[in-house]
């Protein structure tokens, strides 16, 4: 990377647990291969876009640290177990308290780091989900967005993460593809305009005039079929 | 091929003729429309994302404008901008991918010619653990450090940078002449192709008419004029909110020139903005507080290391870039027009020099100066007695024996001189037909010639005439007409 670029860090929180074995997980094994690749044939994104993925099933790890695209390994993923989503975010907070680089007299930050949480159950392990959520929206350490996969995903709990919640019909290949896609979309245009993420509700169209600096950044329109939840 | 055929739709466009194209899964899909092609890949139908748009009347009167009236690319006698001659408009024809028609139904639409292929990478331009291959050759690729993942190749030299900085300067001045702003001019809307040294602007639907149609978009991260950064907080309707227009064009061109000739940023240095977060930090350096990297009074954004700068680019560039990006930079009517950026990197282009070093890594450089002849990119001297320059001048009208400077040329042995270079009022641009060349130089055993290739009436320093295939000796300090034609230059050689 160049010395005086700054980096824009991306944490995908993927769902392992049980329920996506099988086509799930293969589709989004695909996906994110499919994802990274086309990051990668984006020269900004490949310069500013720093990627790490944690996933989540009876135990929630970090499998991949902050790493610049080009050395990115993707990891193999397994189904297994419940949906530790609160521990995902819990280790999500280690990472971005180690990984995040603020800006200092002499060296770029990193930009606000976007964090995409997918998941197609409600969360197991309550007491803990519910230590991490509850200051979240108030620290704004991130901008987060959540990804529900329909039918048993439960929205209300997603809320509580981040007011930018999206729903998608089925864990199929095609559908995982689309939001493989709508998320490599959402980082281009992260990294081409200013600001950081207003609430989804609110941004239907993008790349319009009123994007004010450290005010708005833009989400790409969603694919077709996906829904935002207001 | 039923499943095929399945999948092409028709289009009826605007003068009733029919266009099939064919229908995909997930279409590429941009901030307002979305892309399907012909089956033989010549044509994009493009479509908007949203109704709203598809119905504007506005959008609409915008687009049938910039198809008729303000097509560059069509001859006024087809119905395109007025003065265009068939000539010219094959000529901007391949600097832009100018929209060709609209479509009716199945719903409002535009047809756009796709990209040539020379603009799109092929399955070699990238070193391994990257596949480009089909990718669109965005500029970025070849002027930041991304440029790592090129094969070398790809990079093209300073002169082929230089070509299509040319081909740039003239689309952004042909465009502004006929009162139109590109306002979205970036690394992503001018595609490149270094290895044959050509360019391409992109994007040309949103174009702005100022008092007719208003631009749809601030732009984009980098290219952005500093006022516009500054005020977009501002609510739309307040006067001093700044929108893009001819004079922010005027700060991303230069942007573009610099990232092109010297592979760097012009605002993309170490100083430290702000602390506060980044998106302020940022926000200062491409907004309020933005500081070019070469500002010879505010040193706080000078990387430590820069080996070229625009001094390098000799004395045209280097003034204009210093008027765009210090006295310009918040200040948009000091900025340099694309006609100076045009007519300057034109005549910096007679000062190129090859580079004796097979391994410089830009094989070309700008020798202004005949008693520094340094290749500023690897270090290489050429010895005084390899460098020779031609300074051109030209009669003052009813001053007699009066002579006005009109460029310096660089000689190289084996270089091609034209017409332009011996004859006033005459200047390589979309409208010259004459590019044949007229004269080229010898430089053997340390002396210099100009040989005559077809020049008529080609006069010698003492007044003989000089006939094809015969050549003057160019002697330090000797300063003779060109030619016996009323419009000759006088040339007067000057040794390093």
């Amino acid at each position: 990377m160049s010395a005086f670029s700054r980096r824009l860090p991306v944490y995908l929180l993927l769902d392992c647990s049980a329920s996506m074995s099988g086509e799930p997980l293969e589709a989004v094994q695909q996906g994110l291969k499919t994802f990274v690749n086309e990051l990668k044939g984006d020269p900004q994104a490949l310069e500013t876009v720093c990627l790490s993925v944690i996933t989540f099933g009876s135990v929630a790890q970090q499998v991949n640290s902050l790493t610049e695209l080009t050395l990115f390994k993707e990891p193999k993923l397994k189904a297994d177990g419940l949906t530790a989503l609160g521990g995902a975010l819990k280790v999500l907070r280690g990472c971005i308290a180690r990984e995040y680089r603020k800006a200092t007299d002499t060296q770029k930050g990193d930009w606000l780091p976007l964090v995409f949480i997918l998941t197609d159950d409600p969360p197991t392990y309550l007491e803990e989900f519910d230590r991490q959520v509850k200051d979240i929206k108030t620290l704004k350490a991130a901008n987060i967005i959540a990804m529900g996969v329909e039918p048993y995903v439960d929205q209300a709990s997603l809320k509580r993460i981040t007011d930018n919640v999206l729903l998608m019909n089925s864990a199929s290949a095609g559908d995982m593809a689309k939001f493989f896609a709508w998320v490599s979309d959402s980082i281009r245009i992260t990294t081409l305009r200013f600001g950081e993420l207003p609430p989804l509700s609110t941004l239907p169209r993008p790349k319009k005039l009123d994007l004010k600096p450290g005010a708005n950044i833009q989400l790409a329109p969603p694919p077709q079929g996906f829904t935002i939840v207001p | 091929m039923a499943r095929k055929k399945k999948n092409v739709a028709k289009a009826i466009l605007m003068d009733g003729s029919e266009l099939e194209y064919v229908v995909s899964d997930n279409p590429p899909r941009g901030g307002m429309k979305h892309t399907y092609f012909t089956p033989n890949k010549k044509f994009a139908v493009q479509f908007f994302n949203e109704d709203k748009d598809a119905n504007s009347p506005l959008i609409r009167a915008r687009l049938e404008n910039i198809i008729g009236l303000y097509n560059p690319t069509l001859p006024e006698s087809e119905g395109g901008a007025m003065g265009n001659t068939e000539q010219t408009a094959k000529y901007f024809s391949r600097l832009f991918c100018w929209p060709v028609a609209l479509v009716e139904l199945p719903e409002f639409g535009i047809v756009c010619p796709t990209y040539p292929p020379q603009f799109f990478f092929d399955k070699k331009a990238s070193k391994a653990g990257l596949n480009l291959a089909g990718k669109d050759k965005k500029s970025t690729w070849f002027t930041s450090r991304t440029s790592r993942f090129l094969e070398k190749g790809e990079l093209g030299t300073f002169q082929t940078m230089l070509r299509l900085s040319i081909s740039l300067a003239r689309a952004v001045r042909r465009l502004h002449a006929a009162g139109l702003s590109h306002s979205d001019l970036s690394s992503n809307n001018v595609l490149i192709d270094p290895k044959t040294g050509s360019c391409v602007v992109i994007d040309i639907d949103s174009l702005v008419v100022p008092g007719l149609f208003p631009p749809e978009v601030a732009g984009t991260k980098g290219y952005i004029a500093p006022e516009v950064s500054a005020t977009m907080e501002l609510p739309l309707d307040s006067p001093d909110r700044k929108l893009p227009c001819a004079a922010t064009d005027l700060f991303a061109l230069p942007v573009l020139l610099y990232e092109y000739l010297l592979k760097r940023h012009p605002l993309d240095g170490p100083k430290i903005y702000s602390t506060a977060s980044t998106e302020e930090d940022e926000f200062l350096q491409y907004g309020p507080k933005a500081t070019f990297v070469e500002n010879p009074q505010d040193t706080s954004n000078r990387p430590p290391d820069l080996q070229v700068t625009i001094h390098d680019l000799g004395p045209l560039l280097e003034k204009l870039f210093l008027q765009a990006f210090v006295d310009g930079m918040h200040d948009p009517d000091r900025r340099p027009t694309a006609a100076e950026w045009e007519r300057a990197l034109v005549k910096t282009w007679d000062l190129l020099q090859p580079c004796p070093n097979d391994q410089c890594s830009a094989q070309w450089f700008v020798l202004h100066d005949v008693n520094h002849p340094v290749c500023p990119f690897c270090g290489a001297r050429i010895a005084p007695q390899d460098v020779l320059h031609l300074r051109l001048k030209r009669a003052i009208r009813g001053r007699r024996g009066q002579w006005n400077p009109v460029g310096e040329i660089n000689l190289y042995d084996q270089m091609p001189l034209f017409a332009w270079h011996f004859l006033a009022n005459t200047y390589p641009d979309e409208k010259m037909t004459d590019r044949t060349m007229r004269a080229y130089v010898s430089h053997q055993n340390g002396e210099w010639y100009l040989v005559n290739g077809s020049l008529s009436g080609m006069l010698s320093p003492r007044g003989s005439m000089v006939p094809p295939g015969q050549a003057v000796w160019l002697r330090q300090g000797e300063m003779f007409p060109a030619c016996n034609h009323q419009d000759a230059l006088l040339l007067e050689v000057l040794k390093g």
